[in-house]
C-alpha cells in the first residue's frame, strides 16, 4: 500500500484533482475546449519545466529561466523595434538564451561554483538586463509584428469549434525532444549517471564537466523558448514577465520525481507535475477562487507529494 | 584491575563473517594495542563497542559487570569514548566551544554567555591533559589537525557532563600527524594512562604500538589469535601473528607464461603523493602493488589512470607513450580502472546492472551514432555478467539491491567491457565475500591467460604473494623495491611493507 502510494501517489493526486474540478464545474471543465485551453496555458510552464528537467537530472538546478524568459522576450521585441525580421530577432533570443546558459554552465563546472548560488547570481543579472536594455518599460503594440503575435493566436483545426493551439504544439514538440534526448540518447544516460554518482561518472570516463556545460545551455534555451512564447501569447514583452516560471518549472519537476523509484527525474513525469499545477490553475480561475489560494494550494500539494514519496521509501 | 572484557564475539554481514568469537581485555591504566590487517574484524570490534553495530553473539563487561551496548548513548553513559582519524569538529568555532559542545556553557545573568569563565574552564582541561600550547579562544580551523586531535580528545575527557571517561578508543589517530603531532598524542595518552584510564590504540605504524603500548592483542579473521606483553616483544612476531593465515586458503592457479611483451610502462611518475615512480608490466602479468595505507599504490594506480588529473613521468602502453589527464582517456586507450571505494566512486547505485557496465562503453552501443541501443547494452551486461559469474535477477536489476559481492562484480563487468589491454585495480577483493573473491581470482587469472596485463594495489599480502607475478613495494610515496613473489614469505613482505627489513 506504502509503496503504491510511493510511485502512484503523485498520479493519484492528479486524478483527484480532475475529478473534484469535473464535479464542481460540470458545464465547462470536461470539455475538450478546456483542456486544449489548459494545454495552451501551461506551454510556457511545460517548456521550461520540461528543459529544468534536463539539468536536474543531473542533481543540479537553474534558477535563473524565469529571468532568462524575460530577457529573451525582451530581446526579441527590441529587435523588431529596430525593424529586425521576425526570424532575426527571434533567433536572437534564442542565442541569448543559449549563451546565457552556457554562461551558467562555465560557472558550474569549471569554476566550480554550486548551482544554486552561480544560478541565482545570474538570475539578478538577467533580470537586470532585461531591464536594463527595455529601459524598465513594456514593449507592445506596433513595434511587435502581427507575424510574431499571430503564432501564439494559431492553431490546427481538429472540428468547427475547437484547434489545437500552435503553443501546445510547440510544447509537445520540446516533449519529443527532451524525452528523446534523455531517455534515448547517451547524453542522456549520461546526465542520469552524474545525477547518481558523480565521481563514480567521472572515473567510468564520462566528462562530468563538458556535460553540465551543455546541459545548462539547453535550459537556457528552453527558457528562451518560453519567453517567446510568452510574448507572442500576450503580443508584448516587459522585464518581469517571465519571472513566476522558475519555481513553477522546479515544482513540477520535483511533482514528477515523486512518481520515479530512485528519484529521478523523467520528462514524462515532469509533463504530470505541470498538468497538476495547470490544472489547479484554470480549475480554481473558473471557479472565481483567489490566485492565492492557489499558491497556498500548490505548495501544499508538493510538500505533501514529496513527503508520502520519502516517507514511502523510508519504510521501503 | 580488569576494566573491558570482551568475549566470544560473533558478527557476520551477509553471510560475511565479520568477528568469529572475538577476545579481548583491557586493564585500566594500560594502553591496549588492537592489531590485524585489514578485515581482520578491528573496525567491527570497534564499532560494536560504540553500538553502531549489533553483536549477533558474545559477552562485553565493563568492571565485572555485563553491558549491553544498543546505541552511541549507552557507549558514552559507560565512560567510553572514541577518537578517530576523521574529526568531527566544528571548525569555525572557537577551541573552547568545540571542548564544551552539547553542554550549557558557563552564563553571566543566566542569560548573556560567560565566554572568560567558558575559556577558563577549556584551559583546564587542556591544562589537565599537560596541552598548554594551545589557546582556548582560538578557532579551531586554525589549529592543526594533531592539536584539533587534542582538543577532541580534551572534549571527552573533560565531559563532565555525562559518566566520567574511564576507556578511550583511539582508531589509527596519527594518521594524518607529523611526528611532532604524534609527540604530543602520545604525552597526553600516557598522562590519560597514568590516571587509571584505560586506552585501546588501534595503528597500523608498528614502531609507534612498540613504543607506546604495554599489551597488544591481535586480531586474524575475526578471531582473538594472541594477547602479549609488548615488552620482550618484536616486530617480525607481531607481523607473524598478524598475517599467519593457513597458506591452504584457495587461490586459483596460474593458466599460462607472462608474454614478454611490456603492455605498461611507467617511467619516473610524479605527483604531488609520488615520487619518482617507475615500474613495468607484461602482458599476462599480475603486477602487484604493496604498502601500508597511504604509501603511494593508489595515488600511483590514479595517477596512471588519469583520476587526479596530471602529473610528471611518462607513461607508455605497448611501447607508445600516452598523455592522460582524465579518465576519459584512459578508458579510450584501453586502460581499465577499477577505484578503491566501490560505493563512492565505482557504481552508480540508483542505475541499473547494465547500465553501470555500459558507462564507459556507450559510445559503442549506439545505433546511427545516436540512439542508445538498449538491448545491445542488456546483452553486453549478460555476457559479462555470465563471464564474472554475477549471480543477479536480471541486467535492469538495480546495483543498490546486490551485494557487495556481486556489486564488486558488476564493476569488474564494467572494466573488461571494452576489451582493454591493461586493468588497474585498487584493493579488488576490500569488502568482498570469500565466494566472489575467489571468483574474482579465477577471472584476473582468466584474463592474464588471454594476455592483458593487470597492476593489483591490495592491502592484503595473501592476495598479493598468492595472486601476482612480481610485487612493487611502495613507502612514503616512492618505489621502495621491486620483489618477485617466487620463493616470497608474507612475513619478508610485511617487513619490507614496514621498513623494517
Amino acid at each position: 500500500m506504502l509503496s503504491a502510494l510511493k510511485t502512484y501517489g503523485t498520479l493519484i493526486g492528479f486524478l483527484l484533482v480532475v475529478a473534484f474540478f469535473a464535479i464542481e464545474i460540470p458545464d465547462t471543465f470536461m470539455t475538450a475546449k478546456n483542456w486544449l485551453n489548459i494545454s495552451q496555458q501551461v506551454s510556457m510552464l511545460a517548456v521550461v519545466a520540461f528543459t529544468m528537467t534536463i539539468v536536474m537530472a543531473m542533481g543540479d538546478f537553474d534558477l535563473s529561466v524565469g529571468s532568462m524568459a524575460s530577457l529573451a522576450g525582451i530581446v526579441a521585441a527590441l529587435a523588431f523595434r529596430d525593424g529586425q525580421a521576425v526570424w532575426m530577432g527571434v533567433m536572437l533570443a534564442l542565442v541569448v538564451g543559449l549563451l546565457g546558459g552556457l554562461l551558467n554552465g562555465a560557472l558550474i563546472a569549471y569554476v566550480g561554483i554550486l548551482p544554486f548560488v552561480a544560478t541565482l547570481g545570474t538570475l539578478t543579472v538577467y533580470s537586470g538586463l532585461a531591464f536594463l536594455v527595455s529601459g524598465g518599460k513594456t514593449i507592445f503594440g506596433r513595434d511587435i509584428p502581427q507575424v510574431f503575435s499571430g503564432f501564439a493566436r494559431a492553431g490546427l483545426p481538429l472540428s468547427g469549434t475547437v484547434s489545437l493551439p500552435a503553443l501546445t504544439i510547440l510544447a509537445a514538440l520540446v516533449l519529443a525532444a527532451v524525452w528523446f534526448t534523455l531517455e534515448q540518447t547517451a547524453f542522456g544516460r549520461r546526465l542520469y549517471a552524474i545525477g547518481g554518482n558523480k565521481e563514480a561518472a567521472r572515473l567510468a570516463g564520462i566528462r562530468v564537466k563538458r556535460l553540465r556545460f551543455l546541459a545548462f545551455g539547453l535550459s537556457g534555451l528552453g527558457a528562451a523558448t518560453a519567453g517567446l512564447m510568452y510574448a507572442s501569447r500576450v503580443a508584448s514583452a516587459n522585464p518581469t514577465q517571465g519571472s513566476g516560471l522558475m519555481l513553477d518549472a522546479i515544482a513540477a519537476v520535483f511533482l514528477g520525481m515523486t512518481m520515479s523509484e530512485e528519484g529521478e527525474p523523467h520528462v514524462l513525469a515532469t509533463l504530470v507535475g505541470v498538468m497538476i499545477l495547470g490544472v489547479l490553475g484554470n480549475g480554481l480561475t473558473q471557479m472565481s477562487i483567489d490566485s492565492y489560494v492557489r499558491e497556498v494550494l500548490i505548495g501544499t500539494i508538493i510538500v505533501l507529494a514529496v513527503a508520502s514519496s520519502s516517507l514511502g521509501k523510508a519504510r521501503g | 584491575m580488569t576494566l573491558l572484557s570482551i568475549r566470544g564475539l560473533d558478527k557476520s554481514f551477509a553471510g560475511a563473517r565479520a568477528l568469529a568469537g572475538a577476545a579481548l581485555e583491557v586493564r585500566a591504566g594500560e594502553v591496549h594495542a588492537l592489531m590485524g590487517e585489514n578485515g581482520a574484524g578491528k573496525s567491527t570490534l570497534i564499532k560494536v563497542l560504540a553500538g553502531v553495530v549489533k553483536p549477533d553473539a558474545g559477552v562485553i563487561e565493563m568492571a565485572g559487570i555485563p553491558v549491553a551496548i544498543a546505541t552511541p548513548a549507552d557507549a558514552l553513559n559507560l565512560g567510553l569514548r572514541f577518537i578517530h582519524q576523521e574529526l568531527s569538529v566544528v571548525p569555525h568555532l572557537s577551541v573552547a566551544e568545540n571542548i564544551f559542545l552539547g553542554r550549557d556553557y558557563p552564563r553571566r545573568w543566566g542569560l548573556m554567555i560567560d565566554w572568560d569563565g567558558l575559556n577558563n574552564a577549556a584551559a583546564e582541561v587542556l591544562s589537565g591533559l599537560g596541552v598548554d600550547h594551545i589557546r582556548p579562544g582560538r578557532k579551531m580551523a586554525r589549529l592543526t589537525v594533531g592539536d584539533q586531535m587534542l582538543v577532541k580528545i580534551a572534549a571527552a575527557f573533560g565531559d563532565a557532563g555525562r559518566t566520567a571517561a574511564r576507556l578511550y578508543v583511539m582508531d589509527e589517530p596519527t594518521a594524518a600527524l607529523s611526528a611532532e603531532e604524534s609527540r604530543r598524542l602520545f604525552a597526553v595518552i600516557r598522562r590519560l594512562r597514568a590516571e587509571g584510564a584505560g586506552i585501546i590504540y588501534v595503528s597500523h605504524r608498528l614502531d609507534e604500538v612498540m613504543e607506546l603500548a604495554d599489551r597488544l592483542t591481535v586480531l586474524r579473521d575475526g578471531a582473538t589469535v594472541a594477547t602479549r606483553e609488548v615488552a620482550g616483544l618484536d616486530k617480525r612476531e607481531v607481523i607473524e601473528l598478524m598475517i599467519g593465515r593457513s597458506l591452504a586458503e584457495g587461490y586459483p592457479p596460474r593458466l599460462a607464461a607472462i608474454a614478454e611483451d611490456v603492455a605498461l610502462k611507467v617511467e619516473h611518475l610524479s605527483t604531488g603523493m609520488l615520487d619518482d615512480v617507475s615500474f613495468e608490466v607484461r602482458k599476462g602479468e599480475i603486477l602487484g602493488f604493496a604498502g601500508l595505507e597511504g604509501a603511494g599504490q593508489s595515488e600511483a594506480i590514479r595517477a596512471i589512470a588519469g583520476a587526479d588529473g596530471g602529473h610528471d613521468g611518462t607513461v607508455s602502453l605497448a611501447g607508445k607513450p600516452v598523455k592522460i589527464h582524465e579518465p576519459v582517456s584512459a578508458w579510450a586507450k584501453g586502460l581499465a580502472f577499477l577505484p578503491r571505494e566501490r560505493q563512492q566512486e565505482g557504481l552508480v547505485a540508483s542505475a541499473s546492472i547494465a547500465g553501470n557496465v555500459s558507462l564507459p562503453h556507450l559510445d559503442d552501443l549506439l545505433r546511427f551514432g545516436l540512439v542508445l541501443d538498449r538491448r545491445a547494452e542488456a546483452e553486453q551486461a549478460v555476457e559479462l555478467g555470465r563471464k564474472v559469474k554475477l549471480k543477479a535477477s536480471g541486467p535492469r536489476q538495480k546495483v543498490r539491491e546486490l551485494s557487495g559481492g556481486n556489486q564488486q562484480k558488476v564493476v569488474f563487468a564494467r572494466a573488461i567491457a571494452g576489451d582493454p589491454q591493461v586493468l588497474l585495480l585498487d584493493e579488488p577483493t576490500r569488502g568482498v565475500d570469500v565466494g566472489a573473491r575467489y571468483d574474482i581470482h579465477t577471472l584476473l587469472r582468466q584474463l592474464t591467460a588471454e594476455g592483458k596485463a593487470v597492476v593489483l594495489a591490495s592491502s592484503d599480502l595473501p592476495e598479493l604473494v598468492y595472486m601476482a607475478d612480481r610485487i612493487v613495494v611502495f613507502r612514503g610515496g616512492k618505489v621502495a623495491a621491486t620483489v618477485a613473489t617466487a620463493g616470497l614469505d608474507q612475513a619478508t613482505l610485511a617487513a619490507l611493507c614496514f621498513g623494517s627489513a
